[in-house]
């Protein structure tokens, strides 16, 4: 990471161990993080401010993850999302693609994983 | 698996039965069932080891999911059992329901004691008991038996002997009425906490914990009178000192007579209830349902002198500085802030340079009395004023401080005291939590890293996260392993499991070679210790004594100590803790460790099944002698011939014909070479009677020290062939499905071979079982390597080897499973000699030229 502009990156899942182990991970490789456990409030954040990249879970109470993922891509569409899913919501998932979604991961996954994912999105974003 | 089974038994018993129902195609149709869910629940488990490792995110949910996916196919294979044996393995039933009870109460938030003991001597625990034995007892067991430190004797009272002292006296109910009348504000905690207590003091301890209380002091005082024995006797709750502190929330009791533990025991435990803890309690939201108190005993020390030790600051972690306070005397008043104590600050850096004193004027100190208690008394004019450690004490305290730092991997806070001899005894090392939140950002890390000299960069794999520095031990040979020095940072060319030996004291662990799913990972992730292998150069790169961090997660190796990573490391949420990792480190511990090992033991039952792969493995046994008892020594069914091996190997091998396997069946029910007309079998029996994968000449190696380092008593491999079990193969005239165990190694070939190359397969699986962690890790090796030169697609799990090869034409085929016969026989003899990392590779190529002899042949 250089000192230009850090990469925002906004995550969403009612398990609070999955924000918990990304956050410093991410931080760490010099990303801004910031992270929600109940839609709603994620829904809210969203509507101030764009978002570089956007990490969702699909199934939570509430919003849940379809409806929010489609208000972020609809205020924001260079937003790029990536779903992480149980396998029971798989299929979700790949209707999720059609809505314009980045890229979806199964947990459990590796922090590697993610990793490159997110960084497969940012270069996609540069261009 | 599943898929090849079913279609493979749809065509073997259409040429049996024609259509007409076969007892034994049943019967062998299941027994394939057994071996394919059995398959499965060892993959399962192995998978979910990996977990562990730091590296992957999961949640609650996986964990029961997870869970649920291994208690099923288990509940579905003691089903199978029983329709094969049908009412003869009720116990399993049993066995299975206690097991699953335990892993729904514990995914439940419930707890449960893992051991059956009420009382364990210090000597038999380990960090792994904390559940059982409390914080307390666990760590500073663990500390005693790692880092030759020395501790007061004693012995545990575990959570067990509590849940069941409350069992007995049917206090549940009462407790949780009152409780409720306390929540429900109908009466205060005073008088809530007065009313339990009460009913606790009054209560009656069961008479086998009375028993085995007795028994521990008698040990403890060997010859002396237990008159003469006195003790400190002190809560260790479970979630003390791990998850929470509870720091001074419950009791110690100092100076008890031997001869009234028994009453001391039944006031710690009436204390967990008082009122302070009770709020506390509330206050944390700590489920009154999780509150399990462990004791700890331990023979009373005259002190000279006491203290506490917090290896960081806890509000400054920063300053890299640690905190010393001791007093005259016993540690009591010190530890509840009761008395003046002289303190220290020291630099956290070798030498470790005194940077601050601030001396008080002690006038009193705690003491022992003679019949029991303590008591104030003045100290002496002289001492008042001077200190009361000298500079040598504080240099030894701080470097044990931070040994046990590094060893844990956490800040720790230590209380210690100076007997009469003058040597340092612990009293408890537990987790210092930091109170201050982290000065460093992780975003801003990455900047604050980046003047550092970087020696390695994205090399490798990540077998455990974590940042660790110390000085760089090189090692070059086993023998070197003798010398490593805790906090060091271990690097070698591969990921040997010998390293095994030293790994919990090292500060991290880098190879050359190794895979993250091989042993050393295992035991890496056991002990969170940063391990990175597979780098290719980090021997060439790193010199012996120079001083590197290393941050594996980042995969990074940083020239110097970096205290901005250290600091990073060591104040950061430790995912080790979090609710989930220790959901499913407690789960697993219920489901995956082996301890049904020897058939022939008496305790080889449904009641000594501890854990779903015990059932596991007693399942598999048992189905093979069903259809062992049932076609040979039975023989009910025409269709199916059986008979014995009698080939010059020393396996005893049951056959069973399930249609041209054999052509002719030998009216003493003996089997020669002549009479078998299976083909895979053939092959497979060809390799096997190989007169070198045989070879039983005497042993050269070192046996001795290998077994010195053995944690079980017995040496499987030694195991005479008339104690090595049964073995049974099912053939056809294309088809083989062998199931073997030779001394501890279960072995399962299931093969089908013909002209048409696409039906064509082998699955070979090997499980190791038990025995010395380094050979059975490179025999693993060793087997993976072989299998993977003759193109099977190789799995290793640790010790488990899954290996399969399909489509192969008749030839190829033939030529693999002889090199499975030959595998068989080779490894069996092979682990004992494996005495090094090279013999790997020697033993490669020495098989290798048996294959060729073959393939000249």
């Amino acid at each position: 990471m250089t000192d230009k502009a850090q990469t925002t990156i906004l995550i969403l899942d009612d398990e609070p161990i999955v924000s918990k182990r990304l956050k410093p991970s991410l931080e760490k490789k010099g990303y801004e993080v910031e992270t929600f456990t109940v839609s709603i409030d994620a829904m809210k954040r969203v509507r101030e401010k764009n978002f570089d990249i956007v990490i969702t879970d699909l199934k939570m109470e509430g919003v849940d993850g379809m409806q929010f993922l489609t208000e972020v891509k609809s205020r924001s569409p260079e937003t790029e999302v990536i779903v992480i899913t149980g396998f029971a919501t798989m299929e979700t998932a790949k209707e999720s693609f059609r809505k314009g979604v980045f890229d979806f991961l199964a947990k459990p996954f590796k922090l590697g994983e993610i990793a490159d994912v997110i960084s497969r999105a940012e270069k996609k974003k540069q261009g | 698996m599943k898929n090849i089974f079913t279609q493979i038994s749809d065509k073997l018993f259409h040429r049996v039965s024609k259509g007409e129902p076969s007892s034994f195609a049943v019967l062998f149709e299941r027994f394939q069932e057994i071996l394919d869910i059995n398959n499965q629940i060892l993959e399962l488990i192995a998978k979910a080891n990996d977990t562990l490792g730091g590296d992957y995110i999961f949640d609650r949910q996986h964990v029961h999911t997870m869970s649920l996916e291994i208690s099923n196919r288990v509940e579905k294979l003691i089903f199978t059992l029983d329709s094969i044996a049908p009412k003869k393995y009720r116990d399993l039933h049993r066995a299975f329901q206690r097991i699953r009870a335990a892993i729904e109460g514990d995914l439940a938030g419930r707890f449960t004691c893992p051991v059956a003991d009420f009382v364990i001597p210090y000597r038999n625990i380990n960090r792994n008991l904390v559940e059982a034995v409390g914080g307390k007892n666990a760590f500073l067991a663990e500390v005693a038996a790692n880092l030759d430190l020395k501790i007061p004797a004693g012995f545990a009272i575990t959570t067990g002997a509590y849940l069941e002292f409350i069992k007995s006296n049917d206090l549940e109910p009462k407790i949780s009425t009152i409780l409720q009348s306390w929540h429900q504000e109908k009466i205060d905690v005073a008088a809530a906490s007065a009313e339990i207590r009460k009913l606790i003091i009054n209560g009656k301890l069961p008479a086998k914990l009375e028993k085995d209380l007795n028994r521990a002091l008698e040990q403890l005082a060997g010859k002396r009178s237990l008159k003469k024995i006195y003790l400190a006797v002190r809560s260790s709750a479970f979630g003390e000192d791990g998850e929470r502190t509870f720091a001074g929330q419950y009791t110690t009791i100092l100076n008890v007579q031997a001869t009234e533990l028994a009453k001391t025991y039944l006031q710690i435990l009436a204390d967990t209830y008082g009122e302070k803890a009770m709020l506390y309690r509330r206050t944390i939201g700590f489920d009154e349902g999780e509150v399990a108190m462990a004791v700890a005993c331990q023979e009373m020390i005259d002190s000279k002198v006491s203290g506490v030790l917090y290896t960081m600051d806890p509000s400054h972690p920063e300053q890299h500085k640690m905190m010393l306070s001791a007093t005259w005397g016993l540690g009591g008043p010190l530890v509840s802030g009761r008395a003046n104590a002289d303190s220290f600050a020291i630099s956290r850096s070798t030498p470790h340079k005194i940077t601050a004193v601030n001396l008080v004027h002690k006038k009193k100190a705690l003491t022992l009395l003679k019949n029991g208690g303590t008591k104030e008394h003045p100290v002496s004019g002289d001492r008042q004023d001077t200190a009361c450690l000298d500079n040598i004490q504080i240099q030894k305290i701080a470097a044990t401080g931070l040994l046990i730092e590094k060893y844990f991997k956490y800040p720790q806070d230590i209380e210690f005291t100076i007997n009469q001899e003058g040597e340092l005894v612990l009293l408890q090392a537990r987790r210092l939590a930091i109170a201050a939140p982290p000065k460093i950002k992780p975003g801003a890390l990455a900047k604050l890293t980046r003047n550092y000299p970087v020696l390695l960069r994205d090399q490798g794999e990540t077998a455990q996260k974590g940042v660790g520095s110390g000085p760089v031990f090189l090692m070059s040979k086993e023998e070197d392993l003798r010398h490593f020095p805790v906090g060091s940072i271990l690097v070698a060319r591969h990921a040997s499991p010998l390293l095994a030996k030293v790994l919990r004291g090292a500060a991290g662990i880098i190879t050359d070679v190794g895979s993250t799913t091989g042993h050393l990972a295992t035991i890496a992730r056991e002990f969170r210790v940063p391990c990175l292998l597979n780098t290719g150069q980090a021997t060439k790169l790193l010199q012996h004594g120079q001083a590197i961090t290393i941050d594996t997660e980042e995969k990074i190796i940083y020239q110097g100590i970096v205290k901005e990573l250290e600091e990073y490391a060591l104040t950061e949420d430790d995912l080790a803790e979090t609710e989930e990792y220790r959901l499913l480190r407690r789960v697993l511990r219920k489901i995956e460790p082996l301890n049904l090992l020897d058939p022939a033991d008496k305790n080889f039952a449904p009641r000594s099944c501890h854990t779903f792969h015990d059932i596991t493995r007693f399942v598999h046994e048992k189905a093979v002698n069903e259809l062992i008892d049932h076609n040979y020594y039975q023989n009910h069914d025409h269709r199916s011939a059986a008979g014995k091996l009698d080939w010059p190997i020393p396996i005893d091998l049951i056959m069973i014909d399930i249609g041209g396997g054999l052509k002719t069946k030998n009216k003493e029910g003996l089997i020669k070479h002549s009479d078998i007309a299976s083909v895979p079998m053939l092959a497979m029996l060809e390799g096997l009677a190989h007169p070198k994968a045989w070879n039983n000449e005497p042993m050269s190696v070192d046996v001795g020290s290998f077994m010195s380092s053995l944690t079980r008593t017995f040496s499987p491999e030694l195991a005479a062939p008339e104690h090595v079990g049964r073995n049974l193969a099912v053939v056809s005239d294309c088809y083989a499905n062998v199931s073997l165990r030779l001394g501890y190694h279960f072995t399962m070939i299931d093969t089908y071979l013909t002209d048409n190359i696409n039906d064509n397969y082998a699955y070979f699986r090997f499980f190791g079982g038990v025995t010395d962690s380094c050979r059975r890790a490179r025999r693993a090796q060793f087997l993976g390597q072989v299998l993977a030169s003759q193109d099977f697609r190789v799995e290793t799990h640790d010790d488990l080897v899954v290996a399969r090869v399909k489509k192969l034409d008749k030839t190829g085929l033939r030529k693999r499973l002889y090199l499975l016969g030959l595998l068989i026989g080779f490894t069996r003899q092979l682990d004992v000699k494996m005495v090094s990392d090279q013999s790997i590779n020697e033993y490669i190529t020495q098989l290798n030229s048996l294959m060729e002899e073959n393939h000249d042949r």
